[in-house]
């Protein structure tokens, strides 16, 4: 892709933020708004349910929204090799986060004794950062001096995998 | 009442033109012609991919925001129904199409971007990667919608 192409960096790098950033403010509950459907009110923030249900989806896809426009905006500014190598390492963070966050949670499981560290997501996340540092430090300089859309999908679908994940319960029930 | 079940078969109807649309670039960019023939699957595939991307872009946003806007009825009607029935998988599966909708609306750019010059060679390895990754998207959010709908069945 083109150096100069700005509005193809600030695309991808938008496609990968706010997948990061959705996954996030919807574990954490952050949204920017909170809907209230029956009385048709909007409020700023998180607010409890008022007169029925309340809705946070549309508040967690702006406060994703508004987080990845504001990275993709210091992105298209950033050079591109630079850009490159940090959508390289989220993308490798979030494979790797997803694969030791779910061995965790195997060895939890099968585990004869309690190890509640592993239920923790701070080890996988640590982990994932050093793996995707390691990885992005011995990848082949050619891989990251321009920026490639094709790495793209990759944190969505481990963003997916993790939102996936977390509705489990209500299969299990 | 009769808004909503407009709306709700609007949308489908949306989502099926976004399906086609998108399994089409999909198939004529993962499984190309090399040879002309006049044979109906052979006419699938020798479609030109990039003639299709503002269609899909345009597409999705539309049945998205459509989807999104009756999902606020759904959250306080079908949606109570369901949990009184005590229809959790159900629940789940709307649940799982709320954020795999998300997550491809979140693709959009980086698919456009793949498809900014279609003919590229050095991109079009991130062209049938991206285009492959929204059309299992499409496909998914079909077929769960297909399946919660029937869940209740329309009009009940």
């Amino acid at each position: 892709m083109m150096a100069t192409d700005k509005a193809a960096i600030f695309a991808v790098t938008f496609t990968v933020a706010c997948a990061a950033l959705y996954t996030v403010c919807t574990e954490l509950n952050l949204p920017l708004l909170t809907y209230h459907p029956v009385i048709g009110e909007i409020d700023l923030l998180w607010t409890p349910e008022r007169s029925g249900p309340a809705m946070y989806w549309y508040g967690w896809m702006l406060s994703a929204l508004v987080g990845a426009a504001a990275l993709a905006f210091i992105a298209s500014l950033a050079p591109e090799a630079w850009v490159q190598r940090a959508i390289a390492f989220a993308s490798v963070a979030a494979a790797a986060y997803l694969v030791a966050y779910s061995l965790s949670l195997v060895v939890y499981d099968k585990a004869t004794i309690e190890l509640e560290i592993l239920k923790s997501r701070w080890p996988s996340l640590i982990a994932a950062v050093a793996i995707a540092a390691l990885a992005v430090a011995c990848m082949p300089e050619a891989w990251h001096r321009r920026l490639w859309p094709g790495w793209a999908w990759l944190v969505p679908a481990g963003a997916l995998t993790v939102l996936g994940y977390y509705l489990v319960p209500y299969f299990t029930r | 009442m009769v808004l909503w079940t407009t709306l709700l078969v609007i949308h489908s109807l949306l989502a099926v033109a976004l399906l086609g649309a998108i399994t089409h670039q999909a198939v004529a960019l993962w499984w190309p012609v090399r040879a002309p023939s006049g044979s109906f699957v052979t006419r699938y595939r020798a479609v030109p991919s990039a003639s299709y991307v503002w269609a899909v872009i345009v597409l999705y946003v539309v049945t998205f925001v459509m989807g999104a806007w009756i999902y606020t009825h759904y959250r306080y009607t079908a949606r109570l129904a369901l949990e009184q029935l005590r229809f959790f998988k159900v629940v789940g599966s709307f649940e799982l199409k709320e954020h795999v909708a998300t997550i491809g609306l979140i693709l959009l750019p980086a698919y456009w971007a793949a498809w900014r010059n279609p003919r590229s060679a050095d991109e079009a390895a991130a062209r049938r990667q991206m285009t492959l990754a929204l059309a299992l998207v499409v496909w998914a959010n079909f077929l769960i919608g297909h399946v919660v709908n029937n869940a209740r069945g329309f009009g009940s």
